[in-house]
């Protein structure tokens, strides 16, 4: 987003004020592993429910809006166009992806230009998806691909990728495959599947220095029909005897979540046979 | 990454050469190739370092500077990667041609730092703290960027001494900020907990260590795994525009681990090894 | 509507054989082919065998060599015209391409003689073909054969659409001045329809 001179701009740094309650810093507590239950009621291994739905922008070639539960994420997908600033032939098309967060989806207010945390998420999206794109069918074009995550509550990249790949479905990106992705955190013996905010936080915070426990947000995208995995990031630390059995168990969530996409997808072009029929 | 041009004999002939665990430049596929490490080469910043790897060149100044923490880290430093990928190594870096693997190149560091304890930078909780700028400068290319960069970045941060500064509250809630007398009062970081990047190529089947700028454009995804001297992994990049099986990067990444060990472990002698030699030792500068 | 089979990006739709040819909408991958959008699987009857393709109404399209499109004449000058392309075959594009045509390429034959001004005015709305593509940010495009040229011209002095009455030549019918033009023959199936 270009800066905008006419907007009025707020003091150059102000504070949230939840950095003031008394038990902001306070780790949230999780004090009995046993059970595995978590806040909301779920299982260590159960993904938050999923809602689905496409060209929710009708001035875009495709879209598509998600949620689980209170993480909302939307993404518009744009025609292909000229690559701008570019000189010489490039046989494959590009994809042009930008992350952003909406100023009111955080704890934190966010700005209006993309910081270095959507940079990295852009990247990483943009990693995520290349793969799947057939993109010697458009070269020397780029598609581009806005995702706007509306409210943040954890798990904003697995969704956003989720999303974006839904987007170019509808905008009839041809597509290799459909990508799907899932987060899991962990922390200790602790883990949580598609964590929430809070849950994410546990496990980013560093842990005291000498601790060997892992502590990790892991993101794996996933496609299903090509057994390919386009994407991996791991933030926190984490042993490798870890990450073996997390591979598997989140490609097992993300081969649930693609018939999702899949069906969302097939109604949508029964809805667009059955408006042929009648006109 | 700055491509090189290649035709497909030419990629077939890498290929076929990986395939049979001799490479061109006469490695095998888990082999590196010889390093030149120096630090304190750069007499104005806090802590330098220059690393070549045959044709990779990178050259790493850490800045120290005070500033006041993040809200949400009251009892925290700052660490800060700045990359300038400079039109020097290639005219592509031109302008801002080099501007988005400058900012992917940083953003993942810092991801991999995370491990890093900001916690000893602090110099007075919610007042002030230090901020480490890490300026990287690529001076040549021939491949392998993150683990040239991470190696010099680490022992730059080896080479880091930050002075010794006091803060005592004054009346009305202000610091006062006492540098200690003598300059050469300095305390260094504890750098086991910065990790070290190790890229694994995957060219046809296999996956090559410290890929030169030939292998880079033949494999369409490389995985980078940054690895601390515990052998715990702090962040895993795919780069490249392709896609790996899960098998696949389970091995990659199990592999990568046992050689960033080995790489941290090595690091640590070489660099210890020069700070032996006293501040006497000799210099050989970046130009030679 | 008989039953028709409806696939989505990635679904593996049949054997890639002597009898099944992967077509638009389609990728052939270790023996089989796939769909690359969500669509309805469509099986064109060729000599041998059938050419599987997935159709989907709003596919976006780029121009590829060989296409017949539509653009608008932009700016002219002696040695090319430049354009923008609006719809390809029939598709109305959602945004122009650019595209070059240039003085070699606007007939087939006498193409020394070519003048620029008198084959086309900017503003005219003309059909042709895009070559290969060998420059970057610009199509090339062709309009040396009949069916190719302007279709839709403004006179200069009227402002009215012009009829046709030669190769080379369009008449005003309000003030009937004659300007000249590459005209494009265009035949009843597809007439353009202001």
């Amino acid at each position: 987003m270009p800066s905008d001179s006419k907007r009025i701009t707020g003091p150059e740094t102000t504070i949230p004020y939840h950095y003031y309650l008394s038990d902001f810093s306070r780790k949230p507590d999780f004090k009995d592993p046993k059970v595995g239950e978590r806040k909301n009621g779920r299982l260590p291994n159960e993904h938050r429910p999923v809602f689905l739905k496409t060209g929710v922008n009708s001035q875009a070639k495709g879209s598509a809006y998600l949620e689980y539960e209170n993480t909302k994420v939307i993404c518009s997908v744009f025609d292909p166009r000229e690559i701008p600033n570019k000189n010489e032939f490039s046989p494959m098309g590009e994809l042009y992806c930008e992350f952003k967060f909406a100023p009111f989806s955080c704890i934190k207010r966010r700005g209006h230009i993309r910081d270095a945390e959507e940079k990295e998420l852009s990247f990483s999206l943009r990693r995520a998806l290349e793969p799947a794109v057939c993109r010697h069918e458009f070269p020397n074009f780029q598609v581009d691909i806005y995702v706007y995550i509306l409210d943040s509550d954890g798990s904003d990249l697995a969704a956003a990728i989720t999303c974006a790949s839904l987007a170019l479905a509808d905008a009839s990106v041809p597509m290799y495959d459909l990508v799907t992705a899932v987060s899991v955190g962990i922390c200790r013996h602790l883990q949580f599947v598609d964590p929430t905010n809070e849950e994410e936080q546990l496990c980013k915070k560093t842990a005291s220095a000498e601790s060997i426990d892992p502590q990790a947000v892991i993101t794996l995208t996933y496609m299903s029909t090509l057994e390919q995995v386009s994407e991996f990031t791991i933030s926190g630390t984490i042993g490798v005897c870890h990450l073996e059995d997390k591979i598997p168990a989140l490609i097992k969530h993300c081969n649930a979540i693609y018939p999702l996409l899949q069906q969302c997808l097939i109604k949508n072009v029964k809805k667009s046979l059955g408006k042929k029929k009648y006109s | 990454m700055a491509s090189v041009l290649l035709n497909d004999a030419e990629k077939t002939f890498i290929l076929h050469g990986v395939e049979v665990d001799l490479r061109c430049d006469g490695r095998r596929r888990g082999d590196y190739r010889p390093m030149e490490l120096e630090t304190d080469v750069v007499s104005t910043a806090s802590g330098s370092a220059r690393l070549r790897l045959a044709n990779t060149d990178i050259l790493v100044g850490v800045k120290t500077e005070i500033d006041v923490p993040y809200p949400e880290n009251p009892e925290e430093g700052k660490l800060e990667f700045f990359v300038d990928c400079s039109a020097n190594a290639t005219p592509a870096f031109e302008g801002r041609g080099g501007e988005d693997l400058a900012n992917e190149i940083s953003s993942r560091l810092s991801r991999a730092y995370q491990s890093l304890p900001l916690a000893p930078l602090c110099i007075v909780p919610k007042q002030a703290c230090w901020k480490l700028y890490v300026d990287i400068l690529i001076l040549e290319c021939g491949g392998n960027f993150y683990d040239a960069i991470s190696l010099a970045v680490k022992a730059a941060l080896f080479n880091t001494r930050v002075p010794q500064v006091t803060g005592s509250f004054l009346d009305g809630g202000s610091v006062d900020l006492e540098v200690s007398d003598d300059p050469f009062q300095c305390w260094r970081l504890d750098i086991t907990k910065a990790p070290v990047l190790v890229t694994l190529s995957k060219i046809g089947d296999n996956c090559v260590v410290d890929p030169t700028a030939e292998e880079e454009t033949c494999s369409v995804a490389s995985i980078v795994v940054a690895v601390l001297d515990s052998g715990s992994l702090t962040a895993v990049i795919k780069i490249g525009e392709g896609s790996v099986h899960e098998q696949t990067l389970i091995e990659t990444i199990k592999t990568a681990q046992k050689i960033g060990v080995e790489l941290n472990s090595s690091l640590m002698t070489a660099l210890n090894q020069e700070e032996s030699l006293g501040p006497k030792r000799q210099r050989f500068g970046f130009l030679k | 509507m008989e039953d028709k089979i409806i696939c989505v990006p990635g679904q593996r739709l049949c054997l890639s054989d002597d009898e099944h040819v992967s077509g638009s909408g389609t990728y052939e991958r270790q023996g089989y082919i796939y769909a690359t959008v969500a669509g309805v699987v469509d099986l064109v009857k060729q000599d041998k065998g059938f050419l599987v393709q997935v159709h989907n109404k709003e596919q976006s399209i780029v121009p590829m060599p060989g296409d017949v499109v539509t653009c608008k004449v932009n700016v002219i000058n002696q040695r090319l015209c430049r354009c923008s392309i609006t719809c390809i075959g029939d598709t109305v594009l959602m945004r122009p391409f650019r595209a070059i045509l240039r003085k070699e390429d606007v007939r087939a034959t006498e193409k020394d003689s070519i003048e620029m001004q008198k084959c086309f005015r900017s503003g005219d709305i003309i059909l042709a073909k895009v070559l290969p593509m060998k420059e970057i940010h610009s199509y090339q495009i062709t309009t040396a054969e009949n069916e190719l040229g302007v279709v839709i011209a403004h006179s200069e002095s009227g402002g009215v659409s012009m009829v046709p009455i030669s190769w080379t030549e369009m008449q005003c019918p309000k003030t009937y001045n004659r300007e000249f033009r590459k005209v494009a023959k265009v035949g009843p199936e597809n007439i353009v329809i202001d």
